[in-house]
């Protein structure tokens, strides 16, 4: 029942550089003294003169066997705790030649240099994109985990999204969706070439989507008006964050979005003694309303993470070549 | 949908802090989730019962997060801790071996419940095999608690981790061949831990009847 074909991957392994010096080539010399047949005896190296490939099935067999022997005809079986000690006594002491195990394995020398290059990342942040380690795969341990976890999620979010624009009617549907939007696009959704794909930006744009949506006007909204009743214009309707669009471009739709949801969905009234009760208010939200919803008044967890949506630094970069305005009309 | 209460092991803590940990999963917007995410680490790292089965409890508040508002602070604290601590292992292996236990088994249980598109966190793969060889080192072995806690996590979340990444868990193998049958000092009951999971891991992951027999059952006289 064992797995033997497992094993044979040793010999495959053995280019990796790394373990070369802790894995002598073929099997381990330690054998040479201790091969047994099944039935114990003690075997000859000449008995078993076969491909590196079968000696180290015929190993792993004799080591079961072996110890299989040794329990079976013990006295001691139903000992399980602190009576085994006969057990070593009946192996061979090991050979001076073998490797042993107090050398440098490769896990250990590998978290030496990690150690080393950590050093400098120690008092900030675990982010490193440019990893100069040549191995890939510890770049990983390295990069902020929950950063690559959220990289997961967005790949697969983006994936679904693009098997969904790729269905003919989805697309149909979007064209006639132009006027009244604060999207300024009037192009329909884009093909799977024009898909917005960097992570930074989607991350960044899902976080701004979830600020908005972590609101209790958002969640009034979304019991009141199932989506199939709503109406392009009249009712909010959250930025695609799939879609190209310049950053300055994004954060007025995003900024718009939210002051519709607050003008007609928010339960608590925001100022004393204004109510809130239909979309006419939204002429009378003044600056610091939209103030206030920028700066995230509405994200309650008080968690550490609450950077003003609008601050951040990285990209004001230049719009892409397929961009069309920039400026989206007011609604 | 909900754990149990008993499931998720909140009876580690004191009142208020199992009333936090209740509200933190029915309602997770209204409590400070970083703060309650370093609670349960650290009391992951003191409490090695709790350590266990601490993933659950994380996954339950991971889940209810999402849900409620597509959030992840909760898990974004977490992971940065717990990478914090990776980073100074060494560091907490020299200071305190129990909580060094403790925060190996805590990874291994989140890795093993924190799942994401009901797939493992690739990101915990690496960090986890080092944990885990770290264990298998000549050193550790001599420490039964360190043997258990390695073959522990093993029985749980070995046959998770091969499909992954299988050479890294030959290389494991190796070194815990070499520890069984070379290493001096090895108590009894650390030589019976490792000779087992060598059988587990040789079965796939799965103890034949036979040695499931000769290890877990006492047998008469």
């Amino acid at each position: 029942m064992s797995q033997q074909h497992r094993y044979r991957r040793r010999e495959d392994v053995q280019h990796d550089t790394n373990k070369q010096e802790y894995r002598t080539n073929g099997p381990a010399r330690w054998s040479n003294s201790r091969k047994r047949g099944v039935d114990g005896s003690l075997r000859s190296d000449d008995a078993t003169s076969h491909s590196p490939d079968e000696k180290q099935h015929h190993r792993d067999n004799r080591d079961q066997d072996h110890h299989r022997d040794q329990y079976y005809h013990s006295d001691n079986r139903h000992a399980k705790k602190a009576k085994r000690g006969g057990l070593v006594a009946s192996h061979d002491a090991p050979t001076p030649s073998f490797t042993t195990p107090e050398s440098e394995g490769p896990a250990s020398r590998r978290d030496r240099r990690r150690e080393a290059d950590r050093e400098m990342d120690r008092d900030g942040e675990m982010v490193r994109d440019g990893e100069t380690d040549t191995d890939g795969e510890t770049d990983t341990r390295d990069r902020d985990w929950a950063r690559q976890v959220e990289s997961t999620e967005l790949r697969r979010d983006a994936q679904r999204y693009r098997r969904r624009i790729l269905a003919p009617e989805y697309t149909q549907r979007e064209r006639k969706n132009s006027s009244g939007s604060s999207d300024s696009r009037e192009s329909p959704v884009p093909t799977a070439g024009e898909m917005e794909t960097d992570e930074a930006v989607l991350f960044r744009r899902q976080k701004q989507i979830n600020y908005g949506k972590n609101t209790l006007a958002y969640d009034q909204y979304s019991k009141e008006v199932p989506k199939h009743t709503r109406e392009q214009g009249v009712h909010p309707k959250t930025p695609n964050k799939f879609k190209k669009y310049s950053r300055r471009s994004w954060d007025q739709q995003i900024k718009l979005w939210k002051v519709k949801l607050h003008a007609g969905w928010d339960p608590a009234p925001k100022k004393d003694g204004e109510e809130k009760d239909g979309e006419e208010d939204g002429e009378q939200l003044g600056l610091e309303d939209i103030m206030d919803i920028e700066e995230d008044s509405q994200n309650s967890t008080g968690s550490s993470n609450g950077l003003p949506v609008l601050l951040e630094d990285d990209d004001y970069m230049g719009t892409p070549v397929k961009m069309k305005k920039t400026e989206p009309d007011m609604a | 949908m909900e754990n149990s209460k008993d499931d998720l092991k909140i009876q580690s803590f004191d009142l208020e802090t199992q009333k936090l940990l209740k509200t933190a999963l029915k309602d997770p917007a209204s409590v400070n989730l970083e703060k309650v995410s370093n609670i349960i680490i650290d009391q992951s790292l003191k409490d090695q019962v709790f350590s266990k089965e601490a993933g659950r409890i994380c996954f339950a508040i991971v889940q209810a997060e999402s849900k409620q508002n597509n959030g992840s602070v909760f898990r974004r604290n977490l992971l940065n801790r717990l990478q914090q601590v990776f980073t100074e292992r060494e560091k907490l292996r020299k200071s305190s071996r129990q909580e060094w236990v403790c925060y190996v088994t805590f990874i291994c249980n989140v890795f093993d419940y924190l799942k994401v598109n009901n797939m493992p966190m690739v990101a915990l793969v690496h960090p986890v095999y080092d944990c885990l060889l770290r264990l298998s080192q000549p050193d550790a072995l001599l420490n039964e608690d360190e043997v258990d806690c390695l073959v522990l996590q093993l029985h749980r979340i070995g046959e998770q981790l091969e499909r992954i990444n299988p050479q890294r868990m030959d290389e494991l193998f190796y070194l815990l061949r070499d520890g069984f049958l070379l290493q001096d000092g090895l108590t009894s009951m650390a030589r019976l831990l490792l000779l087992e999971i060598l059988e587990f891991r040789a079965g796939g992951w799965v103890l034949s009847n036979t040695a499931q027999k000769y290890y877990y059952s006492e047998l008469a006289d």
